[in-house]
């Protein structure tokens, strides 16, 4: 029964990965995309990708994601040649997934479509911001939750950031002037 | 009140320099087609000089205290001191590293489940709860302040807001009483009503963009990964452009798409692929966020 034995392997391959990510993280490619076999741009290319090709996600490094087709063919990809479906996330490694809080958005507010017929809604949107009346003592009570640049920094620290010298993005791509 | 700003209005939004002297040879133009004297020519001229003049520090924060009482007056901060204090020290960290260290930098987290972030001038930001939640690392969050950092330091919002509600002044007793003795009643509704146009209809589509590619640049000098405003981005495009948590972001910036592809391409250019291996920072921020859902 070779083809079981396959389906076996299959699934015992599929299932950690489908487990681990409980959102899903599928994309599409909107351009001629090459697929290479590691996130850099002089990396050997292992396939040639036409726009709208479905892939999923599986992680991201840096301007790069790491990607499995439809084929279970597997590459990496500059992380701007996809767009994500309706609905999907980017992959997420043991971290913070908004996706999975279905109704955590709820509260606060009546509904969305609602929101500026109902009184005492919260939110900005061209309706409420017409009609604010400026809270200048909110502004004020702000300055009990400010850091100051030394308690920025410790707390930096903790997450080892290191400050780096980089110079502004030329505006012009193309003309190479910032 | 008067009759000069409309026209003045029409004068400055014509001009993409903001120029007092090219503003004055237009103005020259102009009254000519009007047949002005040149006494009433020269307290024109001088109106505008006054509307365009450089900001003290001092207006700089009165524009942003009364902006910032505007936005928070549409939507309160999260009642949550953990929180906010965690994007303060990750926001102040971010402006650190910016042009403008200095400035009395303070961050909020708004009550809010659309998806939007906003900054008023002299370094208030703030940032919706509906987009904080959404988000995945705290990369991706130092991104989206460092964006919002960006409109400060160049001074985006206040040119416009401050352009506005002097405009609205000109001529007026008001605008005499401000000159001598700094911003009274009427002239703060005047910013305030002008701060709430311009939330309401956004900045030059240029701003948005060069929001983007400074702030992934004070996001890599800070230590964290740079493309995670890309990945923003992304998630932005991802989520139905009808819906209603996106319409205001929508209306008052240029499309994902349109920002992704001038991001990706201006960050090529820059080779910022140097820093793509720097921090995300998606523990510190997922216990964050945990810690923050638990106490609703």
């Amino acid at each position: 029964m070779t083809t079981q034995r396959w389906l076996l392997a299959l699934a015992a391959s599929v299932l950690p990965l489908a487990v681990a990510a409980a959102v899903s993280s599928k994309a599409q490619t909107v351009q001629i995309t090459a697929m290479n076999s590691a996130p850099y741009s002089d990396a050997a290319q292992v396939a040639r990708l036409p726009v709208n090709t479905a892939l999923t996600l599986v992680e991201r490094k840096g301007g790069w994601y790491h990607v499995r087709l439809v084929n279970g063919r597997q590459g990496w990809i500059p992380m701007t040649s996809i767009k994500l479906a309706e609905g999907s996330q980017a992959p997420v490694q043991g971290g913070w997934n908004a996706g999975s809080l279905s109704g955590l958005f709820q509260s606060g507010r009546a509904s969305t479509t609602d929101a500026t017929a109902t009184t005492g809604v919260r939110g900005l949107n061209e309706g409420t911001i017409k009609n604010a009346k400026p809270d200048p003592q909110a502004v004020q009570d702000l300055a009990k939750y400010a850091a100051t640049p030394a308690a920025a920094r410790s707390f930096a620290a903790q997450l080892k950031l290191k400050s780096e010298q980089v110079a502004y993005l030329p505006k012009d791509a193309k003309g190479g002037k910032p | 009140m008067n009759t000069r700003s409309p026209m003045l209005n029409w004068l400055l939004r014509g001009s993409s320099c903001g120029l007092s002297a090219a503003l004055v040879l237009a103005l020259a133009g102009c009254a000519q087609l009007m047949q002005l004297q040149p006494d009433q020519l020269a307290s024109l001229a001088g109106d505008v000089k006054h509307a365009v003049a450089p900001v003290s520090v001092e207006e700089e924060e009165q524009i942003g205290q009364e902006s910032a009482a505007v936005l928070l007056g549409a939507s309160p901060p999260v009642n949550n001191p953990a929180m906010q204090a965690y994007v303060n020290r990750v926001g102040r960290w971010v402006a650190l590293h910016s042009d403008r260290p200095d400035l009395p930098w303070q961050f909020a987290v708004l009550d809010d489940n659309d998806i939007d972030a906003y900054a008023a001038p002299g370094g208030y930001v703030f940032i919706t709860k509906g987009l904080l939640l959404r988000l995945h690392s705290e990369a991706e969050l130092a991104g989206v302040l460092g964006h919002e950092i960006t409109h400060v330091v160049r001074k985006h919002h206040l040119n416009e807001i401050r352009r506005d509600s002097r405009l609205a002044l000109v001529g007026t007793a008001a605008q005499l009483e401000m000159q001598q003795h700094g911003y009274n009643s009427q002239a703060l509704a005047q910013i305030a009503a002008a701060a709430k146009l311009v939330y309401s209809r956004g900045l030059d589509k240029d701003d948005e963009f060069q929001a983007d590619r400074e702030g992934v640049v004070l996001a890599a000098r800070s230590g964290y990964d740079p493309y995670a405003l890309l990945e923003v981005l992304q998630m932005l495009q991802s989520i139905d452009p009808k819906s209603s948590k996106m319409a205001l972001l929508l209306k008052t910036h240029p499309s994902p798409a349109a920002r992704i592809a001038a991001l990706s391409e201006a960050m090529q250019a820059g080779d910022m692929e140097r820093y793509g291996n720097q921090v995300e920072g998606t523990e510190r921020f997922a216990s964050e966020m945990r810690e923050f859902v638990a106490v609703r």
